[in-house]
């Protein structure tokens, strides 16, 4: 028979990496509460049938985040055999909170005090006899860290699970309230398993609305029950909630002084404070944010002699894609003799369109190193911190900016990265916004028509990181006006982790899973839709019969384009090319350039498209180029983000309102610049007017009264218990 | 009594109050936001703050920090 042991605990205290040293596995590890959200299950090392269960972490079972609506009900539906508590020694009173109320679940709890490595530098001595005495269960030291002590918890909370055993329940409560749960055990006994009795009693006792909905009781037993919870709160003079909370602390505070010994007095400032006085001090917050975020695009994406990310993609591009790939490989397969068209492909379609791809992924990854290092020292939590008073502006958190952060690489981490937002509306919102940061598949895009018609200035970028972040803040006053966001950003509580070294495994993990992502589309989707490409320009009807055509204009994939293109004619770019790229940009926002380079029929692309700028100036205008460019970055975002953002949102309906939004925005957005350009050329009709009542619309939308601004005043965080 | 925000960086003081009664009164305790606890201040900017409260570091934006009274 198997046994499942579930890891349980505060968020930040080690559950995954617990997890990943006892099963072997390797889950993303995030020194920032929330990294995760889904709960996970590996098997022991060398124990087949024991099955680890990673959990999400909890403050406590009365859910609030997202979090912790998974992490409870699963324990309290699912029953796991035993619970594997983690406890963060470095702050075991918090930790403690939660195991109060793991032991009243009726299932055997072992409590693991990790980070022993740090709770003996500061000098504080645990005696875990004595800890397990007063909680009635078996508690063990560990540091997961380092693999110490990681094998024997597991194999106390095995040993736990065998015997079945529960502990006496500790007398956590003061004689009266202890006797309002006795009598509410009493009424209820019988409709609830013995052993979960208390858990259930208590949670009553709490007016828990979860728990009274569920046991569905009959009104005079409601009544009885009520009497007594009153009758208690009378005594003691505080609502019941909070006498339940009250008691546990100070039943934990008497469990402490017996059994920990601490150095320092909590009070004392330590390292980690320090470093915050000076890190989120008032005036110096914002400078330190800004010079630590250009130093990271600087190396990442700039053009100087510390940019490192720039440097290798360069070298990508002109050394690896051009001479030794490209160059090489169409001499020598024309040298085998192979047939022109199997040259055309791989040279034509595959080598432009995966080249253009690859090339980008140096200055990915660097661009992720660098993110992942600011996230495992800490710094990340306290960007939040940071941003919050900014982005509450317009109705969002600073919790939104991670994401986007994020995002500023890959949409698809930066979508999922939305996770540690508790409020539902500020969830939905981030997720709905986040698309607009021009990612880094991006980039090439805007490389593309900054070099082909804008004398390669590097305004064109810049100007896409402000239309990007614009439609961010654009959309959060718009969206937060409407009935589907209304109400104020839910109150910001976060706790920050303590700065530490960064741990090289946790970052070149990060790196690696979201570098990852981005290379796996290089070689899957952009490899297939490189080849379907290449044929579908390549080949066509002339005069009915079907074959290679010379000129890709009388191509199968100009037939199809020219049907859609004239969607795109109020926007400037109704060309059959223009309509294809945009749609290939779906698949992948790379795809425009690759696309373009396929359709150019040049052999390679670098980058940024260098070869095909004279043929792309040809077909575009600065304007039309500026209006294709606005409307590519704001659209909806490729598939793969697309498909993120349904796992998120977790719903069809929401899905579609972004992904609808997003495409409308764009529109809208584009055809008004295009549209309003074109007056200064001297054109003035039907288009001009249309935009002019869609510039009128959106700056109405904008500053529009807010008519649900004070209609709610609690902030539902609770609505996400309710699915 | 006055609310935390008016607490100076490096200042402990000691929680006299958690107004509201919902779950983020709820929340705030289940981080150790209780009566009688102490808190330190690390640091403020414009009303949001970073203050430690049983060992750990937690960060709280104006309108939360004004439920705790002191
Ligand atoms: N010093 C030390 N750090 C640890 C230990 N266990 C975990 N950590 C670090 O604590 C942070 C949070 O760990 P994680 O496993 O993501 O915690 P979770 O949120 O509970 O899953 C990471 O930065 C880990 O490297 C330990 O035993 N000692
Ligand atoms: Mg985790």
């Amino acid at each position: 028979m198997s046994i499942t042991i579930a890891l349980a605990g505060n968020p930040n205290s080690g559950k995954t990496t617990l997890f990943n040293d006892l099963t072997g596995s390797s889950q993303y590890v995030g020194n920032w509460p929330g990294v995760t959200v889904e709960k996970k299950e590996g098997r022991l090392k060398g124990h087949k049938d024991v099955v680890i269960q990673d959990l999400p972490g909890i403050y406590s079972l009365s859910p609030y985040t997202l979090e912790e609506v998974v992490a409870r009900s699963y324990l309290v539906k699912e029953k796991p055999d035993a619970i594997l508590n983690i406890v963060d020694g470095t702050n075991i009173e918090r930790n403690l909170y939660l195991t109060t109320q793991l032991i009243e679940l009726g299932i055997p709890v072992v409590v693991a005090v990790n980070m022993m490595d740090l709770v003996r530098k500061n000098g504080d001595r645990i005696d875990t006899n004595k800890l397990g005495e007063a909680l009635g269960c078996k508690v063990v030291e560990m540091s997961a860290l380092k693999g110490q002590g990681s094998l024997e918890a597991a194999e106390a909370a095995i040993a736990a699970a065998q015997e079945k055993k529960q502990g006496e329940h500790p007398h956590v409560f003061t004689g009266s309230v202890e006797h309002a749960i006795a009598h509410i055990e009493e009424s209820i006994q019988g409709r609830v398993d013995a052993q979960v009795l208390r858990w259930h009693a208590v949670k009553l006792f709490e007016r828990d609305e979860k728990e009274l909905q569920e046991l569905q009781l009959a009104q005079d037993l409601k009544t009885h029950i009520e009497q007594h919870i009153a009758d208690c709160e009378k005594e003691l003079d505080d609502d019941a909630e909070s006498i339940i909370t009250n008691q546990r602390y100070a039943y934990i505070s008497r469990v402490i002084d017996r059994a920990v010994k601490k150095k320092a007095s909590r009070h004392a400032l330590s390292v980690s404070d320090k470093i915050d006085r000076i890190v989120t001090n008032r005036i110096l917050a914002l400078p330190i944010f800004v010079v630590v975020m250009w130093a990271v695009y600087t190396i990442a994406m700039g053009g100087t002699k510390v940019s490192i990310g720039t440097m290798a993609t360069d070298w990508t591009n002109d050394v690896l894609v051009s001479e030794w790939i490209c160059g090489n490989l169409g001499a020598w397969m024309e040298a085998i003799g192979c047939a022109p068209w199997l040259t055309g492909l791989v040279v034509d379609g595959i080598v432009a369109g995966v080249g253009a791809v690859i090339g980008f992924v140096p200055q990915m990854l660097v661009l992720f190193f660098l993110l992942a290092i600011l996230e495992d020292v800490g710094y990340m939590a306290r960007i939040a911190f940071i941003m919050d008073r900014i982005f509450r502006r317009f109705g969002l958190s600073g919790k939104s900016f991670i994401p986007m952060l994020v995002a500023t690489g890959c949409g698809v981490p930066g979508i999922m990265a939305s996770r540690t937002i508790e409020n539902d509306r500020d969830r939905k919102m981030t997720i709905m916004t986040t698309g607009f940061i021009p990612c880094g598949a991006k980039m090439p895009i805007i490389g593309l028509f900054a070099g082909a018609l804008f004398g390669g200035s590097g305004w064109i970028a810049t100007s896409a990181y402000f239309i990007g972040v614009g439609a961010v803040i654009v959309s959060g006053i718009i969206l937060k006006k409407t009935k589907l966001f209304a109400g104020d950003p839910a109150p910001f509580v976060m706790e920050l982790p303590a700065y530490h070294i960064p741990s090289a495994k946790n970052v070149l993990h990060a790196t690696w899973e979201r570098g990852w992502s981005f290379i796996k589309r290089a070689g899957t989707v952009i490899l297939a839709s490189s080849v379907v490409l290449w044929f579908l320009q390549g080949f066509g009807f002339v005069d009915g019969v079907f074959g290679m055509v010379e000129d890709n204009n009388t191509s199968l994939l100009a037939s199809v384009g020219n049907v859609v293109a004239p969607v795109f004619a109020p926007l400037g770019f109704g060309t059959w090319q223009g309509a294809v790229a945009t749609f290939t940009g779906l698949i992948a926002k790379e795809n425009v350039v690759a696309t373009f380079g396929v359709l150019y029929g040049f052999a390679e692309v670098a980058e940024d498209g260098a070869e095909i700028w004279t043929l792309l100036a040809g077909d575009f205008t600065a304007l039309t180029a500026y209006s294709f460019m606005i409307f590519n970055l704001l659209c909806a975002p490729c598939f793969a983000a697309i498909g993120a953002i349904k796992r998120e949102m977790n719903n069809a309906k929401w899905t579609w309102i972004a992904i609808g939004y997003m495409c409308g925005f764009a529109y809208v957005v584009a055809m008004i610049v295009y549209q309003l350009g074109m007056v200064f050329a001297g054109h003035f009709g039907v288009g001009t007017v249309v935009a002019l009542l869609l510039l009128a619309g959106l700056v109405y939308l904008l500053l529009r009264k807010n008519k649900y601004q004070d209609s709610e005043l609690r902030v539902p965080v609770r609505s996400v218990a309710a699915k | 009594m006055m609310p935390l925000t008016m607490a100076q960086p490096g200042q402990t003081v000691v929680i006299r109050k958690v107004t509201g009664k919902d779950e983020v009164r709820q929340h705030l305790a289940e981080l150790g936001f209780v009566v009688e606890e102490a808190v330190t201040v690390i640091s403020v900017i414009g009303g949001n703050l970073i203050c430690k409260v049983k060992d750990s570091r937690v960060a709280l934006n104006r309108d939360m920090a004004c439920r705790i009274m002191i």
